[in-house]
């Protein structure tokens, strides 16, 4: 039987990079995402590689916006967790909310939005605004944005729709709550016209913080992704999170902390090592594994990783529930 | 030698077209939660060899009184990006058209996500563009309220040529720096499988029909009467030349909302049905809203509809209804059943072979080159439309057997752009 301390273990996709196979890449990709779904991972994140968001072009693109791709990969798995990364710049909150939300429903509860609180480099100067944004109104803004987004996804009560076709009643006008956002960069009065999750809302995993983001990210993110640093540091830094998390008035354990692990090149044996030690020193919540988007990327983790972690009893041997929420041992949405 | 054939689209809508579809009770009442209600409709449309599968699109609630929308099903539903792109992966041919506005978009993202669209489906994906009317719409996106239809226009247009050039890979090495958009990058993806995802217009106003004369590939429209869609077929197409188009460059869908079904009193029995459900306050409202009015209300309901004014919101759809209320001597009451059934479309009751006349008159009748068919309620309308009027178009020749080719623009007979 499983514990509470199993570990909490991602892949993300690196943006940019596609599978250099004759197959076509969405086959490839359905590929990759269901050996990952039969390993039990709690979630694949799928970059968004526009040039703006700032890879090189070197590598051979994807051809898909993360969003569109994330639709349809629900279609083709039915228990991974799928997340999206989603620039602030490039959407409207109300469309990114819409769309997340819609998302949500299609794939049964199974996605997240990652997104970013700093700016990608040229992204802005595509979308009308060749100025850009200094780093702090970019934060500010980044930050009003989530909270928007975040309120849009609670418009709607999850017992809000009647569906009393003889009563002529299809939902209850007082469980429908207008947001009424009116702030410094965005005025939005809600509500969305998509229904409300079925895993309360989709999950939020901010990414590419800096140290004058963690505030924002204890107070709204349901998962963080931070880059792995020295060892002895990133108890500290942890412990510190977690506090932040606390003074926000939320249960520390709300927000899983993910540490990103480059692909394997290092002996699979001295990375499962280095995995159950970061894990056991609770200086994490979990792990998330950067690799190209090849299938035979993820041979190494499935093959060798994850059998010594679930010897060790580290990893759950499968999925618990059908949410992502479920797969983190998350409650609802995070925020308020 | 295959002569000319009409082209067809569904238009989906949660559980249907007409506003009381919701309380039938063969609609599927959770359309609008439920994903494979949704593979089913563009599974069952793509069996029956239709071109596309149609979603309009609102970012915003359709109404602004809570109590009427409350008794309606239109609050809730699918975002039809991430909806289409779910139906790419469970469907293999047909083609896959969603709304999306200018106004509350930038070029460069709807481009991309669009042509993403169309790569997932091997070209299959179509952009209908819109500038969206509704002010609650507009609140969604600031504080200035709703922009005056000109300025909507304006911008429109040069979206929709920032768009042109971003999947055409024409825009150079400076980019576009224009009114409202400056972009700087072409697109990080590669070129449509069909050249470029096709692009659907349907407003009818006079600057709408230029921006769809330039531009578009499709367009979608709401005609009542023969005469109304052969002058607007006539003048649309008239318009073209001057932007160095020939004819047949657009095909012209106007909207039909049949009711069909074994024989004629069925068909009529089906159609009270659904009118009877109709709340009168659910009626007036959606009428109210199509007049871009807000206190029709006030008005007696077993009176005529009262003079009004222009208004900055459809032009074109607020000249049809007020039109037709004047032609057919029509109450408030019996304009807004009326309307609610089909929102100004087309509406057919009749069997297969009375539909087909209509159909085929129109068509031959050089005013459409296809329809957008638009079913009172789903699954059930558009099985019968499947099963009943479809067979009957292909005897008479009138529609495909099977599909020629891959991509919306074979299916079309769209010239794939340069």
């Amino acid at each position: 039987m499983d514990n509470g301390a199993t570990m909490h273990l991602a892949v993300s996709l690196l943006p940019g990079i596609a599978d250099a196979s004759p197959d076509p890449e969405f086959t490839s990709l359905t590929r990759f995402v269901q050996k990952a779904e039969a390993a039990g991972l709690d979630m694949v994140l799928l970059a968004d590689s526009a040039p703006a968001s700032g890879s090189d072009g070197a590598n051979k693109q994807m051809p898909f916006e993360a969003t569109t791709l994330l639709a349809a990969l629900a279609m083709v798995t039915n228990r991974i967790g799928l997340v999206a990364a989603a620039s602030t710049v490039a959407h409207q909150p109300y469309n990114l909310a819409r769309r997340f939300a819609s998302l949500d429903i299609i794939s049964h509860g199974r996605v997240g939005w990652n997104a970013t609180v700093a700016q990608a480099p040229r992204e802005a100067a595509n979308f009308s605004r060749p100025e850009g944004f200094s780093g702090d109104d970019f934060r500010r803004r980044a930050d009003e944005y989530i909270g928007i987004v975040q309120g849009l996804w609670r418009g709607w009560d999850a017992d809000a729709l009647l569906f009393d076709q003889s009563g002529g009643c299809f939902h209850d006008p007082e469980k429908m709550h207008l947001l009424d956002h009116k702030g410094e960069f965005f005025s939005v009065r809600g509500p969305l016209n998509v229904a409300r999750s079925p895993q309360d809302t989709p999950v939020l995993v901010l990414s590419d913080l800096s140290v004058s983001d963690l505030d924002i990210a204890a107070r709204t993110a349901d998962v963080i992704l931070l880059d792995g640093g020295p060892r002895d540091g990133a108890k500290a830094r942890y412990d510190d999170f977690r506090r932040r998390v606390a003074l926000c008035g939320r249960d520390p354990d709300a927000v899983k902390v993910l540490i990103n692990v480059s692909p394997f090149t290092d002996g699979t044996a001295t990375i499962a090592d280095g995995m159950e030690r970061e894990f056991l020193a609770k200086s994490c919540d979990g792990f998330n594994i950067q690799m190209p988007a090849r299938p035979s990327a993820l041979d190494d983790l499935v093959d060798l990783v994850l059998p010594a972690l679930r010897r060790r009893g580290l990893f759950r041997e499968s999925y618990r529930g059908v949410t992502l929420r479920s797969h983190l041992g998350l409650a609802g949405g995070g925020g308020q | 030698m295959t002569s000319r054939q009409m082209k067809l689209g569904v238009f989906l809508w949660a559980t249907g077209h007409h506003i009381a579809a919701w309380r039938h009770p063969k609609a599927h009442v959770t359309a609008g939660i439920d994903i494979d209600h949704y593979i089913q409709l563009a599974r069952t449309a793509e069996a029956a060899k239709f071109d596309m599968v149609f979603c309009e699109d609102a970012a915003g609630l359709r109404e602004a009184n809570v109590g009427i929308a409350s008794q309606t099903s239109r609050s809730i539903g699918f975002e039809p990006i991430s909806l289409l792109s779910a139906l790419a992966v469970q469907t293999s041919r047909i083609g896959l058209v969603s709304t999306a506005s200018t106004s509350y978009n930038e070029p460069y993202g709807l481009a991309r996500t669009f042509l993403s669209l169309d790569h997932l489906s091997g070209g299959r994906a179509g952009w209908n563009l819109v500038t969206s009317a509704s002010p609650i719409e507009a609140a969604n996106f600031g504080s200035t309220g709703l922009k005056p239809h000109a300025d909507r226009y304006e911008r429109a247009r040069e979206f929709a040529e920032v768009v042109a050039k971003l999947w055409g890979e024409k825009l150079g090495a400076t980019g576009h720096d224009g009114q409202s958009f400056s972009v700087r990058d072409s697109l990080d993806l590669p070129r449509s499988p069909q050249g470029a995802p096709v692009m659907v217009q349907a407003g009818a106003s006079d600057v709408g029909r230029d921006l769809a004369a330039r531009t578009a590939d499709v367009v979608f429209t709401a005609a009542q009467t023969f005469e109304e869609a052969k002058a607007f077929y006539d003048d649309l197409k008239g318009r073209m030349a001057a932007y160095g188009r020939e004819p047949d460059d657009i095909k012209i869908m106007p909207g039909v909302a049949p009711v069909v079904a074994e024989t004629e009193a069925e068909a009529h029995e089906k159609h009270e049905e659904l009118q009877e459900l109709i709340p009168d306050d659910v009626g007036v409202a959606l009428l109210s809203s199509y007049l871009s009015i807000s206190d029709l209300w006030r008005y007696p309901i077993d009176g005529p509809l009262p003079e009004l004014p222009p208004s900055e919101g459809m032009k074109s759809r607020q000249a049809l209804v007020i039109e037709q209320s004047r032609r057919d001597n029509l109450s408030i009451r019996q304009l807004a059943r009326h309307f609610a059934g089909a929102r100004g479309h087309w509406r057919i009751v009749g069997t297969a072979a009375q539909i087909a006349d209509e159909m085929q008159a129109r068509f031959e009748g050089g005013a459409a080159d296809g329809f957008n068919v638009m079913p009172s309620y789903f699954p059930g309308e558009l099985e019968a439309f499947a099963t009943l009027v479809v067979p009957e178009l292909q005897r008479r020749g009138l529609f495909r057997t099977e599909y020629d080719g891959r991509t919306l623009r074979d299916h079309l007979g769209l010239k794939r752009p340069v």
